[in-house]
């Protein structure tokens, strides 16, 4: 097996993206972390990880934000983006609530709360691994 | 007049002042000075060309405690009702000058308030019926004793005093609605504005002030406060119901406009005819955005908790699952609890969060045709997995018709959700569980029953309220948040539905909820 492949946790609650990491990790990835959209972009540019799990609902920057900023870059868009949605139940007041994925460029969605299994499987896919 | 005769008349007596007010009792002093009030001294005005009569009236009728003032031809009458009013005129209809007839309709449509009472010289009772067809009151033939002048014109008092009664209330009416708070229209068979008052026309913001007789829909812009009125007319005589809906009311900018609690009613005579319709508004602005507020805080704080708990509990299955090392049967069993405890709040956030969504946004939310057969089939399908691992026979009874409703797809989702799976937790093992939608009459009907626990009776009317539960010894163990059924509740009611619950302890429970059907379903 080659180089363990790289893959950024981006979420503004440390808990979750500790979680994340954790399974990441015991499935043989490497794994970096971010937690607001402003400093995603700058470690995604530092470091370019082969995929990025990336919440909505974030300090600074959102995510819809981060991942067209991602896509639209020739040098990053190759990266997958798989977005972790609050499916519903967002705050009434926010606009991000729902989304089915037809608007925005990031190659899959996982609705919170996050099923590990799932999550895993998507990242599977995506790395070929 | 003797006493004698006065004290068999009481009740007369006290509407008529007379002289002797020390025989009265308290309470007809008291009755008598709330006649007084209304009505002072009647006025009497004799018009006659024979001199004895004119005395004999003016005589008795001072007694009972008229002004009176007589002439001797209708000339001078007519000329002393311009200037003064006058509440009764006894007219003779045989005099020379002006005839009485003539006097008679002069009267009428000069003075329509004044009662006539005409005295007919040869009691003739084709001119006593012409005088009463041209508007006389009544007739009194000569020769009359004092007894039949003072029936007949106590009889008109009596008539005088309705009228004024009538219009005393009306106008008592017509200043308590003007005061009023709530709006409030009336409109007739025909749909035009029987009464509208202030508080009315500035709740639909109206710029209009004098409507009472305007067509309902040039003064009402609101279209859908028209559709009450015409639903509540069209209402068949034998069924009455209230029509209640919220209308939202424009403003110059959005945040101006007021949302009105209208409720609509068909308004109807004793015998059921149609009269009308009343309608009446209460501005729950303030109400709603408060509810708003509520809502948005317990969403609010029902987000917050339920992200750190998913996370908790995610940190927690990587323990479970070993990603941090290997643990002993005793840890397992522990960290088991815990996650179930940590999975149960989580889904304790969930349907509090559902809950305040429900309650804070249905009415605007949109609603679509939705056939309740299809959706329970989706709902039954999902559920078949855990049906099946309690070995319950979970079976949708098909009825091969489609059940058109108008309905919010999420939240029905949700309702018949609910209710499958509250059907499968209280069911023991092996049980059977039912699912069926249907007409009836003006509803569709979705049934779910089970042949479960049950529900005793003492508890079925709390079972709707907020985290209530039904524990015993047998659903100790069925973990639930208590919210289910208050989600239910509130979606049928959103709907404007009916629920109905029927149950018997170790038999089972049947819900039955009813909604209106798409035909009737446009509120």
């Amino acid at each position: 097996m080659s180089e363990k492949k790289l893959v950024m946790v981006v979420d503004d609650d440390p808990d979750l993206v500790e979680a994340v990491s954790m399974k990441l990790e015991s499935k043989d990835f490497r794994v970096a972390k971010a937690y607001d959209g402003q400093e995603a972009m700058e470690k995604i540019q530092a470091e370019k990880p082969a995929l990025v799990i990336l919440d909505v609902m974030m300090p600074r920057k959102n995510g819809w934000v981060v991942c067209d900023e991602i896509k639209k870059d020739e040098g990053l868009k190759d990266i997958s983006v798989v977005m972790l949605t609050a499916v519903g139940d967002a705050v009434p007041s926010t606009s991000y609530t729902h989304h089915d994925g037809k608007t925005t460029l990031a190659d899959d969605y996982v609705p919170k709360p996050i099923d590990m299994g799932k999550l895993m499987e998507i990242v599977d896919d995506h790395l070929g691994s | 007049m003797s006493a004698d005769q006065d004290n068999q008349q009481d009740r007369q007596q006290t509407q008529i002042p007379d002289s002797s007010p020390e025989q009265e009792s308290g309470a007809d002093k008291s009755i008598r000075e709330s006649v007084e009030d209304i009505f002072f001294q009647p006025r009497v005005l004799v018009v006659d060309d024979e001199q004895r009569i004119r005395d004999a009236c003016q005589r008795m009728l001072s007694e009972e405690g008229f002004s009176v003032a007589c002439t001797q031809n209708g000339e001078d009458g007519l000329d002393m009702l311009e200037q003064t009013h006058f509440d009764i005129i006894l007219l003779d209809l045989m005099m020379t000058g002006l005839s009485g007839f003539d006097v008679l309709s002069r009267v009428k449509s000069l003075h329509p308030d004044t009662v006539v009472i005409v005295i007919t010289g040869y009691a003739t009772i084709e001119h006593s019926i012409e005088a009463m067809k041209k508007g006389a009151f009544d007739f009194l033939p000569k020769p009359f004793s004092p007894q039949d002048l003072r029936l007949v014109v106590r009889k008109a008092i009596e008539f005088i005093r309705t009228l004024q009664d009538i219009a005393t209330e009306k106008s008592r009416m017509r200043v308590l609605i003007n005061l009023l708070s709530d709006g409030v229209l009336t409109t007739d068979n025909q749909k035009n504005v029987a009464l509208a008052n202030p508080a009315f026309l500035r709740m639909i913001r109206s710029t209009k002030t004098n409507v009472q007789g305007n067509e309902a829909r040039e003064v009402v812009s609101n279209s859908r406060l028209l559709e009450m009125i015409d639903e509540a007319m069209v209402q068949p005589a034998d069924s009455f119901a209230e029509i209640a809906d919220e209308i939202t009311v424009d403003g110059e900018d959005e945040s101006e406009a007021t949302i009105l609690g209208a409720r609509c009613i068909p308004f109807r005579d004793r015998l059921q005819r149609k009269l009308g319709t009343v309608t009446v508004l209460n501005d729950i602005t303030a109400l709603k955005k408060l509810d708003q507020v509520k809502s948005d805080f317990v969403s609010m704080v029902a987000h917050e908790i339920k992200g750190p708990l998913n996370s908790i509990l995610m940190l927690l299955n990587n323990v479970q699952s070993g990603v941090a090392g290997e643990l002993n049967e005793k840890q397992s069993e522990i960290l088991g609890r815990v996650a179930d405890r940590i999975q149960s709040l989580t889904s304790l956030s969930s349907e509090l969060l559902d809950l305040a969504k429900i309650e804070s946004g249905l009415i605007t939310q949109e609603k679509e045709e939705l056939d309740l057969c299809e959706m329970l089939d989706n709902q039954v399908a999902l559920y078949r997995d855990k049906a099946s691992a309690k070995s319950i026979d979970l079976d949708m009874q098909q009825s091969g018709q489609s059940v058109p409703v108008m309905g919010n797809r999420t939240n029905l989702e949700e309702l018949i959700s609910n209710l499958i799976s509250n059907a499968i937790r209280y069911t023991p093992e092996g049980g059977r569980v039912r699912v069926s939608a249907g007409i009836d009459g003006n509803y569709a009907l979705l049934e779910v029953s089970d042949t479960g626990y049950g529900i005793p009776e003492e508890e079925q009317e709390h079972i709707f309220q907020r985290f209530y539960r039904v524990k015993n010894e047998k659903t100790r163990f069925i973990s639930g948040t208590g919210l289910g059924l208050a989600i239910v509740k509130s979606i049928v009611d959103a709907h404007k539905g009916i629920i109905q619950v029927d149950s018997k302890p170790d038999t089972g429970t049947a819900f039955r909820i009813y909604l209106p059907t798409l035909q009737e379903g446009k509120a």
